[in-house]
């Protein structure tokens, strides 16, 4: 194997495909980046065994092969390289860095150890707009849980049905709903639970010249192809709870207030409220058109008052502070309505006049 | 080829005498069916006040039951059927609270 190519065409490779390098693996050729030159284009291709990631780079090949460098080493090296061609030729199982004057001997794996990402020939197939993607998972990814007791809560539910696209994602303490439409997909109908940690890389590496991405599925396994980057990831087993019937039909209180003034206050409550002893725990007293947040610890205490507007009775509740600041951050205008139906109920918020997103938050027993 | 003539009327007799022992029983098969339909009929049909009995033990025993699940979620167990039982360790939980909302 020889090439020859810029650092920047390296680095862009490297960057991309080293999310889905493995740390952990027992198989140490998964910590390696399996670099294929062929026809003069150098694909970068990496996997966790969840996750898999493919990019594809255009480069002067002189002789075809491949290899599987150590990912993090190499990494280093790529970054370090100064701004120039770069040379790689492969000698057995050495690969050999060239630039200016100087060389770099990378004892490598054997690419036949590397396992090849599958790719899903008799998928079904459809399209989405980019942003829409990215907001949509920009608005639900967050509310999944981390941990991996309950691998369900770990994935976002992507569920398709012709015109309509939602996404749900929840930890069991709040939920995050999004629905859009889509054009042309008539007879599309797809349910699946995608790993959050998918859905973030993705996130991450969707650039916003990439106008569609194109979405194959099997039955265990889907992928996303935009740009040069092509990422597999493997579909998460069991049976989505049913989240329509957490979704309060009605409510007591309806308030309307402005998410800047709304995150501000929280914010600056949640610095009083970080003492671990309270849990991050503020509480929202809404009454006579003013929405308080007061908090009270060891370290000190805070008053906010907010204008609002508001329909039926007054109410008090407490919510996990990071929870409602989650939702704040990712709202897309200026005024949300929140519902509450007394201080034991989930509090509702949306976007004012936006039906299309829901975050449902279940409120803290607070002393 | 006589022997296999004499063969063939033994079982044609054997077949008439099978015919005619089903036919004598089709009449006991009649009647069963008809005693069952009418002891079906018996059983539908209980007194209102009996039925009246049944419903309001039923709701009784689904109050009952709602009672015991809003105290053990209160224990701060799951009452929802991902993880019924098991303990809430990172607080409430969605699932259990509209379960118990929708009873």
């Amino acid at each position: 194997m020889k090439i020859l190519c810029s650092k920047d065409i390296l680095q862009t490779g490297v960057n991309t495909v080293q999310r889905a390098v493995s740390n952990k693996s027992t198989l140490p050729v998964l910590q390696g980046i399996l670099l294929k030159a062929e026809k003069q284009t150098l694909t970068f291709c990496a996997t966790d065994l969840e996750i898999g990631i493919r990019c594809e780079v255009a480069a002067e090949i002189t002789e075809e092969g491949s290899t599987v460098v150590p990912a993090k080493l190499f990494s280093e090296i790529v970054r370090k390289l100064p701004d120039t061609i770069i040379s790689l030729d492969l000698n057995d199982d050495v690969l050999i860095i060239k630039y200016f004057q100087a060389e770099i001997s990378l004892k490598n794996y054997d690419p036949q150890e590397f396992p090849l990402l599958p790719d899903l020939d008799d998928a079904r197939f459809f399209t989405l707009p980019t942003a829409l993607l990215k907001n949509m998972i920009r608005q639900t990814a967050f509310a999944c849980a981390t941990e991996e007791t309950r691998p369900i809560f770990t994935g976002v539910l992507l569920n398709i049905d012709g015109h309509t696209i939602k996404m749900v994602g929840t930890d069991t303490h709040r939920l995050a709903y999004r629905i859009a439409e889509i054009p042309n997909q008539d007879e599309l109908q797809f349910n699946g639970l995608i790993p959050s940690k998918t859905l973030s890389e993705i996130y991450k590496l969707i650039r916003d010249e990439d106008e569609f991405v194109n979405i194959n599925f099997s039955d265990s396994q889907i992928s996303f192809q935009f740009g040069s980057i092509n990422m597999i990831s493997r579909l998460i087993d069991g049976q989505f709870p049913n989240y329509n019937q957490v979704i309060p039909k009605s409510c007591d209180t309806k308030i309307y207030v402005s998410v800047d003034s709304l995150l501000d206050s929280v914010e600056r409550a949640a610095l009083i409220a970080r003492d671990n002893s309270y849990a991050n725990i503020i509480r929202l007293a809404i009454s006579n058109r003013i929405l308080k947040i007061n908090k009270v610890t060891e370290i000190g205490k805070i008053n906010e008052k907010l204008d609002i507007k508001m329909e039926g009775k007054d109410t008090l509740i407490s919510f996990n502070a990071k929870f409602l600041i989650d939702v704040l951050k990712i709202i897309d205008c200026e005024d949300i309505v929140m519902e509450f139906s007394g201080s034991f109920s989930p509090g509702i918020i949306r976007p004012l006049n936006d039906s299309n997103y829901l975050y449902l938050l279940l409120p803290v027993r607070a002393t | 080829m006589r022997q296999l003539t004499q063969a063939f009327l033994e079982v044609e007799e054997k077949l008439i005498s099978l015919l005619e022992e089903v036919r004598s029983l089709m009449p006991y098969v009649q009647s069963l069916e008809d005693e069952n339909l009418r002891l079906k009929r018996e059983s539908c049909a209980l007194p209102e006040k009996e039925t009246e009995r049944v419903i309001a033990n039923a709701a009784r025993i689904e109050g009952v039951a709602h009672d015991n699940l809003v105290r053990l979620y209160k224990d701060g167990f799951h009452v929802c059927h991902l993880y019924f039982g098991q303990p809430m360790e990172a607080g409430a939980c969605l699932f259990c609270a509209g379960f118990l909302r929708r009873e």
